[in-house]
């Protein structure tokens, strides 16, 4: 587990974004167990206090469980699962939305070049994976 | 806990702590931060009862420093005092003969994770490898509280990799540590609170995570503005 920490966002909060997008992308799924507080810390370099409040807040939102003293579990609860990724994206977009919000762009232009822009990246993606599966 | 309450000291004229006043929990890493001659050193010295104060008092755990006490707080130089003759080994056995909460297990599993060779003498460690086993001496106490002066200085960055990881090991769990460094960038997101001084004075105090929280800065981000004006 690899995780790049910028200094300005909380990074107990980084930390819960980070096994959000692990859930959204199916690393992590419904009923897994997840380190102890301590193999976190010691796993991602951080603070195990921070490690500690990662989790109470993992808790407290219902991604995690953790019954006595058995390691935590990702939740079974599929509603609550199933709106990470939609969290995830809503905030990604609201994001981009912002940064453009300056260009004062038309709806529709903005939309046709994200499809535009979204293709040509998924075709060079394809390009790269074939090229990769010529090598070996 | 360590309390310091409007704690003054002068060295003749110079008056080198103005009034200082900070907790330091335990279970908590905080970071005394300051350019050189702030007084950080001398905080550290002033709690161990290495320099006398003129004024203000210094609590640890609620009651005021004794004897016994102080077998409860290690202080780590910020240079290593073993002679340079001696192995690595015999500073071990050292430690092992004169201090009873000397924890040998603890020793030898640092040894290795610091990758350091028992049968090295210490003058012909490079300074990374210094600091190193300087950090370990202190670790391998059994204490409550620990006072690492510049752990950072001068040591390479994979030293420096190797030194911050221990702070997100079971190696502090529990400890209350008090640490100085003008070195911030790669370790705050390991700290729990910083505590900035100037010229003896505090000028920020604060929760590293608060801080991002309420006002999305990072320690440096405040360092600047605090030191740079």
């Amino acid at each position: 587990m690899e995780l790049l920490f910028n200094n300005r966002d909380p990074v107990y909060l980084q930390v819960v974004r980070h096994f959000k997008e692990r859930i959204a992308t199916g690393k992590l799924q419904s009923g897994d167990t997840i380190p102890s507080r301590r193999e976190l810390a010691n796993q991602l370099g951080i603070n195990p206090n921070t490690a500690q409040k990662a989790y109470k807040e993992m808790e407290e939102q219902g991604l995690i469980v953790t019954e006595g003293n058995s390691p935590s579990r990702i939740t079974s609860d599929t509603i609550i699962l199933g709106r990470i990724r939609e969290e995830l994206l809503t905030e990604a977009v609201d994001t981009f939305l912002a940064s453009v919000n300056n260009i004062e762009v038309p709806a529709e232009q903005l939309l046709s070049l994200i499809r535009t822009r979204l293709e040509k990246k998924q075709a060079s993606q394809s390009e790269q994976d074939q090229g990769e599966k010529g090598v070996t | 806990m360590i309390e310091l309450i409007d704690v003054k000291k002068r060295f003749g004229l110079k008056k080198v702590l103005q009034g200082v006043s900070f907790n330091a929990p335990r279970g908590a890493i905080t970071c005394l931060t300051g350019l050189n001659g702030a007084g950080k050193t001398t905080i550290l010295k002033a709690i161990m009862g290495l320099t006398p104060i003129q004024s203000g008092s210094i609590r640890i755990d609620g009651s005021a420093p004794h004897q016994a006490m102080y077998e409860r707080i290690v202080y780590v130089s910020d240079q290593l005092t073993m002679p340079g003759r001696m192995r690595i080994a015999d500073c071990f056995a050292f430690m092992q003969d004169y201090y009873r909460n000397w924890n040998s297990e603890r020793a030898n599993e640092l040894l290795a994770r610091f990758q350091l060779n028992a049968a090295d003498k210490v003058n012909s460690l490079s300074k990374g490898m210094a600091a190193k086993l300087n950090l370990l001496m202190g670790l391998a106490m059994d204490a409550d509280y620990m006072l690492l002066d510049e752990p950072f200085s001068g040591v390479d960055i994979f030293s420096r990799e190797e030194i911050a990881a221990v702070f997100s090991s079971d190696m502090v769990e529990g400890r209350g540590i008090i640490l100085t460094t003008h070195e911030i960038k790669e370790i705050e997101h390991l700290l729990d609170y910083v505590v900035m001084l100037d010229h003896g004075l505090i000028t920020k105090q604060f929760a590293s995570e608060d801080m991002r929280m309420e006002e999305g800065k990072s320690v440096v981000d405040v360092m600047r503005e605090v030191y740079k004006r």
